[in-house]
């Protein structure tokens, strides 16, 4: 016989049961979890991976930016002297030496530092370094120079720019002088710098609080006082690097002998004449200021977006969750309302058949009564005939008598069981007391129940008021398919699974009408019936599935139009220790034997 | 009506043994039979004027073998005697032409009043498809031919 596969129904909706505080939490975990990997770290990744980027390229606009600065200073510290000198040259060539003596030195410095400030004194030195003349602040005019050392360099190249040195005037300057020429004799035009005017020349580059800016020549003597590190002409704690070209930057660490212990950007670059080391330095720090405060408002912004999307995530789970679990409750309740509408409707089902079985008895009373009633009324009641009569009748009374009673204590037995207790059952007697009590109604419609049942079935734990339900639903299901057959058959069959050990299977075959392949889909749908209006709920097929899945079993179908339908039940020996935990256990409670109640 | 043929139709053997005697007892003949096969056999075998029918019997159910009564066509009323909790089964066998439904148990005297409503019922119709016919008759005499079956003639 082709039969058609079996089927695993869909779980329906009320099959869902509430479940243990553990579910929930995991739930939460879960979900915020997820929203974690799925907002949070990518969020942050990016962001960090921005922030990092970006920190790097302004520091390195920065450093560019320092270079560029010290680049432009260091040339413009160059055009200063270049200037200076330029001047200086070209009074020498165009003025005779004896044209200076006198007033007109007076009139040219006046001019000099009308054109270019910065300069201290103007004098005019021989070829023996005798001062011809002198414009300036200090007595200096009857002063020798041949034995200075810049005398012979000046003489030499025709121009000199000096290193700062105390000199006759015993305070820290620099000088420069060029050489002019009248009669074929060499003369001198020398010049001082201001000292405080050049100083704030070079000091005049944005550093902030913690920058300073000074020169250091190839010994490395202050050309000019820095901020924090000394004093000019005093000897620096750091001999200049050696000479080179451009502008190098770079980044001095924490505390590396220098006078402010802060990490420092250094920029240093060589003047071409003279060679003084021009070296701009200020706090990392202050340096990377407005880099670092962007930086941390970035990250501050990051880490509360993160926070905040942490929180609703958070709370939003904690309200789903809750949500969650008021459905569930909610689903729960209409489970088993749906569970007690079910096993009423059973009830009201059995009762109608209950009803024929005991009624007939009762007819049969009836009659023995009626019978009784005649036969005194015919005869005399002392008469022998009536003595046999009343005894035959008496007789027939106790049989139908027991007859009503065994058929009510069976309705009371299933009626009684309504409390959920998970307890030890043995499935051949459970399966014998249904069959009892739905055997004679499935009798009169011409359907036999047969059994064959495993002797060595172990004793489950399970909840027998759930599972007299099921069994209850299958059978009354198989004798309903049978309408419009004279005569049919319900075979129930018990066995110990053969694959695991784990569980037992029961099966309910009947030879009824059959169910097509459209309807097998649905078949434990709630609400799903094919039975005519009025006769079926639909719900006892979906109460089923409900009910063995909760037992942590499993139900299956399998069916061919016109030959039958079997039904397939799996019972683990143990139920899940959930419904253990929800249940009202009893374990010292034994459905073994069968009730006397008698 | 004294006399009348009853056929009761019930699986329970001690029901229709007890309630033919106590038919039988006051004036009806009785014949009792256990299932709907058995009941349209008697029917036709012989002719019956109440039919006494349960509903559940196990092959033939009482629907059943009401349908097959009324292909038979005779002048035979049915009352339905159920013990079943539920009517809707009582009440689809009126609509199926039976003369009425009575509940198990019941009083004897309940049930003769039954079936002597469901005599005078066939017994009514009888009578108005025998007068039926006459006209006929009277209308045209060559109809008189129809009244018997040609076998009986």
């Amino acid at each position: 016989m082709k039969k058609s596969p079996a089927h695993r129904s869909r779980a329906p909706e009320s099959a869902l049961a509430s479940y243990p505080k553990p579910y929930y939490a995991r739930l939460f975990r879960k979900f915020v979890s997820l929203t974690v990997i799925c907002s949070l770290v990518p969020l942050l990744l990016v962001g960090w991976g921005i922030h990092i980027r970006h920190n790097r390229f302004a520091k390195s606009r920065v450093m560019v930016h320092f270079k560029s600065q010290v680049d432009h200073h260091m040339q413009t510290i160059e055009l200063f002297l270049q200037e200076r000198c330029s001047r200086l040259k070209l009074i020498a060539h165009t003025n005779r030496r004896d044209s200076l003596l006198g007033g007109r030195l007076a009139h040219i410095f006046a001019e000099l530092n009308e054109a270019s400030q910065g300069f201290t004194d103007l004098g005019v030195i021989d070829a023996n370094g005798d001062h011809l003349a002198y414009i300036g602040p200090y007595d200096l005019i009857d002063k020798n120079y041949a034995g200075a050392f810049w005398f012979e360099k000046v003489m030499r190249s025709g121009l000199y720019i000096s290193d700062m040195f105390m000199g006759f005037r015993n305070e820290p300057h620099f000088i420069m002088a060029v050489t002019g020429a009248q009669d074929g004799e060499k003369w001198i035009l020398r010049a001082t710098i201001d000292t405080a005017f050049f100083r704030s020349l070079v000091e005049n580059v944005k550093t902030g609080r913690s920058g300073e800016v000074f020169l250091l020549n190839r010994s490395g003597v202050y050309q000019t006082t820095p901020r924090f590190s000394g004093r000019i002409m005093q000897k620096a704690l750091d001999m200049p690097s050696d000479f080179h070209d451009g502008t190098r930057v770079f980044i001095r660490p924490k505390g590396n002998g220098a006078a402010r212990a802060e990490k420092q950007i250094v920029a240093q670059s060589w003047l071409a004449d003279p060679q003084w080391l021009l070296v701009v330095r200020q706090d990392y720090r202050e340096a990377l200021k407005d880099v670092n405060y962007a930086n941390l408002v970035t990250l501050f912004f990051l880490h509360i977006s993160a926070l905040i999307i942490l929180v609703v995530t958070v709370l939003i789970t904690r309200y789903m969750i809750t949500t969650i679990k008021r459905r569930d409750r909610d689903a729960d309740r209409l489970n088993k309302q749906l569970l007690q509408a079910g096993k009423l409707a059973s009830i009201g089902e059995l009762s109608a058949g209950v009803a024929h079985e005991i009624n007939n008895p009762l007819a049969i009373i009836l009659t023995e009564k009626q019978i009784l009633t005649d036969l005194a009324e015919q005869t005399d009641v002392d008469s022998q005939e009536f003595r046999a009569q009343l005894s035959d009748s008496m007789q027939q009374i106790d049989r139908q008598i027991r007859r009503c009673k065994r058929i009510t204590h069976n309705l009371l037995r299933f009626a009684r069981r309504t409390t959920s207790v998970v307890e030890s059952v043995n499935l051949n007697m459970f399966i014998d007391e249904v069959i009892e009590l739905l055997g004679r109604e499935a009798k009169t419609s011409g359907i036999s129940i047969t059994r064959s049942f495993d002797e060595n079935l172990p004793v489950i734990v399970s909840d027998p008021s759930q599972l007299q339900q099921v069994f209850l639903n299958l059978i009354n299901n198989a004798v309903d398919a049978h309408e419009g057959k004279p005569y049919g058959r319900i075979h129930i069959q018990t066995m110990h699974d053969n694959e695991n050990r784990q569980g037992i299977t029961v099966k309910i075959s009947d030879t009824g009408s059959g169910i097509t392949a459209e309807h097998l889909d649905k078949i434990f749908d709630p609400f799903f019936t094919t039975k005519t209006v009025g006769k079926g709920t639909g719900l006892g097929l979906s109460i089923c599935y409900s009910i063995v899945r909760q037992l942590g079993g499993d139900i299956s179908v399998t069916s061919q139009p016109g030959v039958g339908t079997e039904f397939s039940i799996r019972l683990p020996l143990e139920p899940p220790s959930e419904l253990i935990k929800s249940t009202s256990a009893n374990p010292h409670s034994h459905f073994l034997e069968k009730e006397d109640l008698t | 009506m004294i006399g009348s043929k009853i056929l009761l139709v019930d699986d329970e053997v001690v029901f229709t043994q007890n309630m033919s005697r106590l038919l039988s007892g006051r004036g009806y003949r009785v014949t009792a039979v256990n299932s709907g096969d058995n009941a349209i056999k008697a029917l036709e075998k012989e002719p019956f004027d109440v039919v006494v029918l349960d509903l559940k019997m196990p092959g033939m159910d009482g629907i059943t073998t009401l349908k097959e009564i009324k292909k038979l066509d005779l002048f035979t009323e049915t009352l339905i005697l159920t013990g079943h909790g539920s009517i809707d089964t009582a009440l689809e066998a009126i609509k199926l032409g039976a003369y009425d439904y009575l509940p198990k148990p019941c009083e004897i005297d309940e049930l003769v009043a039954k079936i002597e409503g469901a005599w005078s019922r066939k017994d009514g119709a009888a009578k108005k498809d025998m007068a039926d016919k006459l006209q006929k008759v009277v209308e045209s005499p060559s109809a008189a031919f129809d009244l018997f079956p040609r076998g009986s003639r």
